[in-house]
């Protein structure tokens, strides 16, 4: 009896502590039974015939998990709001760390093997953090909220559905992340003085300019009305007149804004003892407005695309 | 069809009926062993590794009562339908019934169809 013992402690072994004592005793009773039957048709049983019969139940942790079935870490209604999360934010947190360990390589005799490495060990501590905490987040949210997904599938009508719109009109739910991670990304890199100790912010080189900074300042209201409108966005999922028209009025602003930015002179804030080997001061200067010039033209492509829009609607 | 394929939508239709048959069976008091073997007998043929854990799901949702007993020598645990398992296997009969003359008008004009 020594392999049944064996077999039910495997068993329990995968179950949860609440559970371990009665399936284990019932398991007990009913491979007992088993081999009993077995014993009145055989006769006295060897360890391979009750090797045999354990075999048939089956591997211990299958078995342990048909009586208790494993619960994901993520329920599957949150998944999809789990993904975007992790997205955006470990998006932002590149993004930083890119800023980051570049003011420093600029600012510093750093190489670019130390500026690759301070980039990489800079970012997986902050996705180490970041991960951890979304995942604990969302294990929580999926353990004492699940039916609410199931309340919101059981209280819709089809005719409060809206109507057949053309392919666009559905605002994918990556397209949201994406721009609300750019309003948060830009926020903070224009107001990350502000939780710097003075030590810090001597130490530290910001890339641009003090007048191209405080412009940025200036603009900080469009980054913020960029997240109410995706927060609107997320609400609705679906574009509308309102909608457009809010999403050209903000694009056009964000496009000039960028465009205004470029005319600032000078725009970098760059150490000239540590490019002089590398690139020309003006260089660099003409790159980043050429930079700024072609960024301005995302926001401007997508108004030109919701007038278009707006026409056919 | 693949033999896997053909497996695992065997498994998915065998899914639903087995409870039925296992809720059928429980009408009167079996524990695990012996409901197994009125199942075999009634030509269900269920592995032990599923029918142990199922009954317990079943009993965990108030489908069936359950009770310690001692006998032969030895202590089981005895299952059988409660006021719940009974109301809802008189409808899941119903609906099984329904189901099977349907769907045996649905392949019985397949099988001439193929004729």
């Amino acid at each position: 009896m020594e392999l049944v013992k064996r077999y039910i402690a495997a068993v329990q072994r995968e179950l949860p502590d609440t559970k371990r004592d009665e399936i284990g005793r019932e398991l007990h009773a009913n491979i007992m039974d088993q081999l009993d039957a077995l014993q009145e048709q055989k006769g006295l049983l060897t360890d391979f015939d009750i090797a045999a019969v354990l075999k048939s139940m089956g591997h211990p942790r299958a078995v342990a998990e048909q009586f208790v079935p494993p619960q994901p870490l993520i329920s599957q209604s949150y998944m999809r709001l789990y993904k975007h999360t992790l997205f955006m934010v470990l998006g932002i947190l590149f993004l930083l760390q890119v800023v980051d360990s570049t003011s420093a390589w600029l600012s510093s005799q750093m190489g670019l093997i130390g500026y690759l490495h301070s980039l990489a060990s800079g970012f997986i501590e902050d996705v180490v953090l970041a991960f951890t905490s979304i995942t604990v987040a969302f294990w929580m949210m999926s353990r004492y909220s699940p039916a609410q997904d199931r309340k919101y599938q059981q209280n819709w009508q089809p005719e409060l559905l809206p109507e057949a719109g053309p392919g666009w009109q559905h605002i994918p739910l990556q397209d949201i992340f994406t721009d609300l991670a750019t309003y948060l990304f830009l926020l903070i890199v224009i107001w990350h003085p502000l939780w710097l100790s003075q030590e810090q912010l001597e130490a530290s080189r910001f890339l641009l300019t003090d007048s191209a900074h405080q412009w940025l300042k200036w603009a900080s209201p469009l980054p913020l009305l960029g997240i109410a409108n995706s927060l609107w966005q997320l609400r609705q999922r679906l574009w509308n007149k309102q909608m457009l028209i809010a999403n050209v009025l903000l694009n056009a602003a964000f496009g000039i804004a960028i465009l205004l930015l470029a005319t600032v002179d000078p725009l970098l804030n760059l150490d000239p003892g540590a490019w002089q080997r590398v690139f020309e001061l003006h260089q660099l200067e003409r790159a980043a407005v050429t930079g700024l010039v072609i960024t301005a033209m995302f926001p401007l492509w997508e108004v030109l695309r919701d007038i278009l829009r707006l026409r056919k609607g | 069809m693949t033999t896997a394929q053909l497996d695992k939508m065997r498994l998915e239709l065998r899914r639903g009926v087995l409870v039925l048959a296992v809720l059928g069976s429980l009408k009167q008091p079996h524990y695990g062993y012996s409901l197994r073997k009125q199942l075999q007998d009634g030509g269900i043929d269920i592995d032990e590794g599923t029918l142990y854990p199922l009954i317990r799901r079943l009993a965990d949702q108030g489908l069936l009562d359950s009770e310690w007993q001692q006998g032969e020598g030895r202590e089981r645990r005895y299952y059988q339908l409660s006021e719940l398992g009974t109301t809802l296997l008189a409808q899941l009969t119903d609906e099984w019934q329904h189901l099977n003359s349907a769907l045996a008008t649905l392949l019985g004009g397949a099988t001439e169809e193929k004729q």
